[in-house]
């Protein structure tokens, strides 16, 4: 499998919640998955339209990605990230 | 009075119903982590209370959190004692919501009060109880502060009514309550009586476990609803819940601006990108070094003295010996000269040294190392770092079709597997979770030491450490290898997920640790103790008679003989071809607890003086050893596997698997040993 270069959003922009570096914040815009028991625990552990989330470290070997949102600390897959919309601050 | 104790995981439930039971626990849970739900008593009461596992939301993600949701649904349950994390105040309050939405009282114990201040946080207490409606008493489960009050709180009834705090906007609000009116499509539970609110909510969440409307009138409804807020009901509702807690929180709390917390300072090391993973492999070399290697071989060759006899006793330090002169001193010899004296039977007298005695010393002997074990499992746990290595793991268990969370399991699996294959239930993806239970007992559990450290240190003396390393490695390499090729066999649904929470680091209680590790300890025991012992019993008896129930002196003439040579053909290859009943017999008792193994080998020995296990060389040892670690597991593991894949056919293929490839393997190295 040939590595894709990763493409960083920029401030304002708009993309998939696994576009983003370390350090940057965004805003949940919409879901676009098909999972529905994932899409419901999502919105249990508080990623709903509106949320703030700040990406605030990868694992050691890169995934998963831990972010924070709601006052607390979250782990989640990058795949799981591609499927949630939102707009870097 | 029964009681549900409820909160998100790592929220302190745990630790609030031991404060609060003491030591009445009525039902002990299975050593390891909450698993099942658990049940106690109140301190100096009739209230029973019920600890359940963690949830996040009364919508179950994994087959762990819906034993809680089945629980305060389908229970008659006169209060829940709601425990909310008070520094992740947003997120727990979320499952309050929907706690508020029941038709029981409930009450918050808001937790981790101690940390409060020390983060810079501020709650108006008083505020908040008056906007959700709900009496709340702040609490520290770890000091004990506020325990009391809850107590007399809980048990005096003085707690406001659950009242149903409306918190929707008055459009979603007329609804629920108009669905709730047209109470024929609501179905909560087996008599449908309670929970009229909550089944009114999930109808507006389109969830699947309760009736879709059908009223016309309804639906069009609610279809306005979805297109007015731009949602559909599941995510309407939960996004509403979170914005009321938004809400009440901007009303209630302050926080200091944020700076860098301990957890992040320490997280810097311990999640460190080039430091992580040599990190964490120390830590398990300590923990194994330590329980295993200086406990371990400190005190079994004590125990086993204490209950024996020995001339001398031989303790390694590492791999230093350290010789003592005791003679025949012991628990064994002491009785069995007694029981001369007054002129017991010879048999007799060989049933309860040989039998009950050798039988019981051989499982006492490892209890020290298992209290390590469990002491440093504990720690890990409970200060948060066991989350951080499922954390950072995720990526290769991933890749092999496991999970980051499988992690767990197999770490637990070192103590006990059945506590470890239980744990899996915190796994949310079918497939990884039936291919972790499968594999969990190819992790040499505790009780599988004795087979190690007998081999590794009666035929490796002086290099026993690096060889009982060996067993640990190949079990690493055996679970890869088959959870890469169960990847394929077992068919999955959708990609798997792996969402959890990270918590923050905390220091361990004492008080903690001690009661888990007791809990563990005593649940151990009382396994060992009886199964063992009777088994130990059996053994001795089909070694003391033959099969006209006439006591023989030889063990050639014995029941046990012939047995053993009916399966002394699958064992020739990995003897090295030596054909041994000893061999089999031993490993038939496994399957009853592998504790058996040793003991049966001792018990053996007991009676025929050594020579049966005389052609055993080092690699034939080994051999034999790694047939017993791996094949079959023992009977409570199988029963606990056969529970939790809800299939028997699964269960055999699981068990056929293990034993073809401990088979496979022993063979190998028998044959190969054979051949030098
Ligand atoms: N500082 C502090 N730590 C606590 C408190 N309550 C629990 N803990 C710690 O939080 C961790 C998780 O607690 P536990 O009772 O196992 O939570 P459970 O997962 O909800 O059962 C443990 O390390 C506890 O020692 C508390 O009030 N204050
Ligand atoms: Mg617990």
């Amino acid at each position: 499998m040939k590595k894709q270069k990763r493409v960083f959003l920029h401030s304002g922009e708009e993309g998939h919640l696994s576009d983003l570096r370390r350090g940057q914040k965004c805003v949940v815009l919409d879901f676009h998955n098909d999972n529905a028991a994932l899409r419901r625990r999502l919105l249990d552990m508080g990623i709903t339209k509106g949320v703030v989330i700040e990406i605030k470290k990868f694992a050691p070997l890169g995934d998963p990605v831990d972010i924070r949102l709601r006052g607390y600390e979250l782990c989640i897959r990058k795949v799981d990230m591609e499927g949630i919309d939102v707009r870097v601050l | 009075m029964k009681l549900a104790l409820l909160g998100n995981q790592n929220s302190g439930k745990t630790s609030l119903f031991n404060a609060l039971t003491g030591s009445n626990q009525k039902v002990g849970n299975w050593p390891g982590v909450t698993i099942d739900r658990v049940e106690g008593v109140i301190k100096k009461s009739n209230a029973t209370i019920v600890d359940l596992p963690g949830v996040y939301s009364l919508s179950p993600y994994t087959s762990e959190e819906e034993i809680s949701r089945r629980f305060v649904l389908e229970e008659k349950l006169d209060l829940i004692i709601n425990i909310v994390d008070a520094t992740s105040l947003e997120r727990s309050l979320y499952l309050t919501t929907q706690l508020l939405e029941l038709d029981v009282d409930l009450i918050i114990a808001l937790n981790m009060y101690d940390l409060v201040k020390k983060k810079g946080i501020n709650i108006n207490l008083k505020k908040l109880e008056e906007e959700l409606g709900v009496t709340i008493i702040p609490i520290s489960a770890k000091t004990g502060v506020g325990i009391n009050r809850l107590k007399t709180r809980i048990l005096n009834r003085r707690y406001k009514k659950n009242k149903h705090k409306k918190i929707y906007p008055t459009d979603v609000e007329a609804f629920i309550q108009e669905v709730e009116r047209e109470y024929k499509y609501v179905k909560n539970n087996k008599n449908g009586k309670f929970h009229k609110r909550f089944g009114a909510v999930k109808i507006l969440e389109g969830d699947r476990d309760y009736r879709i409307l059908t009223d016309a009138n309804l639906k069009v409804k609610k279809q306005s609803l979805e297109a007015n807020y731009n949602m559909d009901g599941e995510q309407l509702v939960a996004s509403l819940r979170y914005d009321y807690i938004v809400k009440v929180r901007k009303n209630t709390v302050k926080y200091k601006p944020h700076q860098e917390t301990k957890t992040e300072k320490v997280d810097k090391i311990f999640l460190n990108k080039y430091f992580a993973i040599p990190l964490f492999i120390l830590i398990m070399a300590i923990v194994y070094f330590i329980s295993i290697s200086l406990i371990g071989g400190l005190t079994s060759s004590l125990i086993s003295a204490g209950f024996n006899g020995a001339e001398h006793l031989t303790i390694y330090i590492g791999t230093y010996p350290i010789v003592f002169e005791t003679g025949t001193i012991g628990l064994g010899p002491l009785l069995a000269n007694w029981l001369t004296s007054v002129g017991a039977s010879s048999w007799a007298i060989s049933l309860l040294t040989n039998g009950v005695i050798a039988g019981l010393s051989a499982v006492l002997s490892f209890i020290p190392q298992l209290i390590m074990l469990f002491i440093c499992l504990s720690i890990l746990e409970t200060t948060g770092y066991m989350s951080r290595i499922s954390f950072f793991l995720d990526r290769v268990f991933h890749k092999i079709g496991l999970s980051g969370k499988s992690l767990i399991p197999f770490i637990v699996g070192a103590g006990c597997s059945i506590p470890g294959i239980m744990s899996t239930r915190t796994i949310e993806d079918e497939s990884e979770k039936k291919a972790t239970i499968a594999l969990v007992s190819f992790v040499p559990c505790s009780a599988k030491l004795p087979i190690i450290s007998l081999v590794s240190s009666v035929f490796f003396t002086r290099w026993g450490f690096a060889f009982a390393l060996l067993f640990y490695i190949m079990s690493i390499l055996i679970i890869f290898a088959l959870a890469f090729i169960l990847r394929r066999l077992i068919k999955r649904k959708e990609h798997s997920t792996f969402i959890s929470e990270l918590p923050s680091y905390k220091a361990p209680s004492g008080k903690y640790i001690a009661r888990d590790v007791a809990d563990k300890t005593i649940a151990f025991i009382k396994r060992a103790g009886t199964v063992v012992v009777f088994f130990s019993v059996i053994v001795c008896l089909l070694i003391s008679f033959n099969w006209r129930f006439e006591p023989v002196t030889n063990v050639e003439n014995s029941m046990l003989r012939d047995i053993g040579n009916a399966f002394g053909w699958f064992f020739y290859p990995m003897l090295g071809g030596h054909w041994n009943w000893a061999a089999s017999v031993c490993s038939i008792q496994g399957l009853i607890a592998k504790e058996q193994v040793v003991s049966s080998i001792e018990v053996i020995m007991a009676a025929g003086g050594g020579e049966v296990f005389a052609f055993f060389t080092p690699l034939t040892a080994f051999a034999f050893a790694t047939f017993n670690l791996f094949s079959i597991p023992c009977i409570g593991t199988i029963a606990t596997m056969r529970a939790e894949l809800k299939s028997t056919k699964k269960t055999l293929l699981v068990i056929l698997m293990e034993i073809i490839v401990a088979w496979f393997i022993a063979s190998f190295i028998g044959m190969w040993g054979a051949l030098l």
